[in-house]
């Protein structure tokens, strides 16, 4: 069942465009959003949080258009950017007092789980963090207020192996709990681990969205595994 | 809003901020320009704002469940508290001028603008012109901070030398005048400054929602 639907999604920048993105977020699904750098998928993201204003098309989450529901809707919606550090000089603990402050929904016990489990330090600040410690923490975040959809970007990129590892099998957890997990990455081993869902995008327009079973059976040959397929994929458009 | 308020003073904030509402106190200098102590408060926000965007924190207060709207209200809203706690100060130290300090000759004697309730009403201006071109400047791009506020230290400067001028006026010398004489003309003067501040926040605060509604972060 789709939780969130994004419909005609446009945006025009100089030298780039976002061409008519289409895609749904299921429920209880893992969905990967995979695309080389530049293809789209950060400017995808920021718009249907509301970050970018897009030139058209339609988001909707919850059967709700996120114009006019935007602070119902993200109330319902967790969501981690990477490696961006949100004031860098407040400690930790200082910053989820606020945050938790916007959220009825806070869940102290998973909050303190998740510390627990990325062993990240409360009177630390993102200053002091490294770069795969500021992921964890923007996850800890997104993943302590209970959240209906999970939409993250890049949340892989910085992470040791063990640390990825950990945290797709979160993902796995969080989806059988019911939470769609949306996630974007260039990484294709994380896609075999756990996704569902594949949503491929190529200079800003969506090649394919479908089930990973299905992706494979459509686009892979004889012997590839997914980067492989993906690779070619991306090489075949570069000399279209 | 309570929420975004605290985010305000939390975590946007810069503690120069709140270091400068003390600029207020310059409405107890004799012989020094009065209203530059209000200027110093939008220099402290200003700071603050810098030190917000070091943070990141229009980007972060945009992914809190909240809308964009009141991302927008919550700066506002921490700006008018900054600028009306800066004259509060100003008020207190004019009152004590008018009052247990009249008979000073630093006071009486003073070549400048006294610190009177025509003075207080020109503060409040000074607040409405920075609400008006800085905050409705950095919300056209919700990060380009330098040019509005060259715009508004022109306008600040400009609207000061008109402001420090006016009593020498023929005519216009009751608006400076000290004490309790013609408290009535003055406290008039006061509330149409009060007005104004009102107005072009009010306005200002629009605008810069509709802006802030179209930018890409």
């Amino acid at each position: 069942m789709s939780i969130a639907k994004i419909k005609n999604l446009t945006k025009e920048y100089p030298g780039f465009r976002l061409d008519d993105v289409s895609f749904p977020i299921e429920q209880g699904k893992i969905t990967g959003f995979i695309g080389r750098n530049g293809a789209g998928k950060t400017t995808t993201i920021k718009s249907i949080l509301n970050l970018v204003h897009p030139d058209g098309g339609e988001i909707s989450y919850f059967g709700l258009p996120l114009a006019g529901n935007e602070s119902e809707i993200k109330k319902r919606i967790g969501y981690s950017t990477g490696t961006v550090s949100w004031y860098p000089r407040k400690k930790i603990r200082d910053i989820v007092a606020v945050v938790k402050k916007f959220y009825e929904t806070w869940d102290e016990a998973a909050y303190r789980r998740y510390l627990a489990l990325f062993e990240l330090d409360e009177n630390k600040t993102p200053k002091e963090l490294s770069e795969g410690m500021k992921v964890k923490f923007n996850l800890l975040i997104a993943l302590s207020h209970g959240a209906e959809i999970l939409i993250l970007d890049e949340p892989t990129s910085g992470l040791d192996p063990f640390s990825r590892d950990e945290l797709l099998g979160i993902f796995t957890q969080l989806k059988e709990q019911g939470v769609a997990v949306f996630f974007s990455t260039h990484i294709t081993s994380d896609l075999e681990k756990c996704a569902d869902n594949i949503i491929y995008i190529s200079h800003g327009r969506i090649v394919s969205s479908m089930p990973k079973d299905e992706f494979v059976r459509a686009y892979s040959q004889k012997g590839e595994n997914l980067e492989d397929t993906i690779l070619r994929m991306e090489r075949s458009a570069k000399n279209a | 809003m309570r929420n975004i308020m605290l985010k305000e003073m939390k975590l946007s904030a810069s503690p120069i901020s709140y270091l400068f509402i003390l600029a207020g106190f310059t409405f107890f200098l004799p012989g020094y320009p009065v209203l530059c102590g209000a200027f110093f408060t939008t220099l402290g926000i200003f700071q603050g704002f810098q030190y917000a965007r070091e943070a990141n924190d229009i980007e972060f207060s945009v992914l809190l469940p909240v809308s964009k709207k009141d991302t927008v209200k919550g700066k506002y809203i921490f700006v008018c508290f900054v600028e009306l706690c800066s004259f509060a100060v100003m008020a207190i130290c004019t009152l004590v001028r008018m009052t247990a300090l009249s008979g000073a000759a630093a006071y009486t004697s003073n070549a400048l603008m006294n610190a009177n309730l025509f003075a207080l009403g020109t503060a409040l201006v000074v607040f409405g012109l920075f609400n008006t071109i800085f905050l409705n400047g950095f919300f056209k791009t919700a990060y380009k901070q330098g040019k509005p506020f060259v715009i508004y230290i022109i306008a600040v400067f400009l609207a000061i030398a008109l402001f420090e001028a006016l009593h020498h006026i023929p005519g216009l010398e009751a608006v400076n005048a000290f004490g309790f004489e013609h408290a009535g003309l003055q406290l008039a003067l006061l509330f149409a400054g009060a007005a104004v501040f009102l107005i072009m926040t009010l306005l200002s605060y629009k605008s810069s929602c509709r802006r802030f509604e179209l930018i890409d972060l």
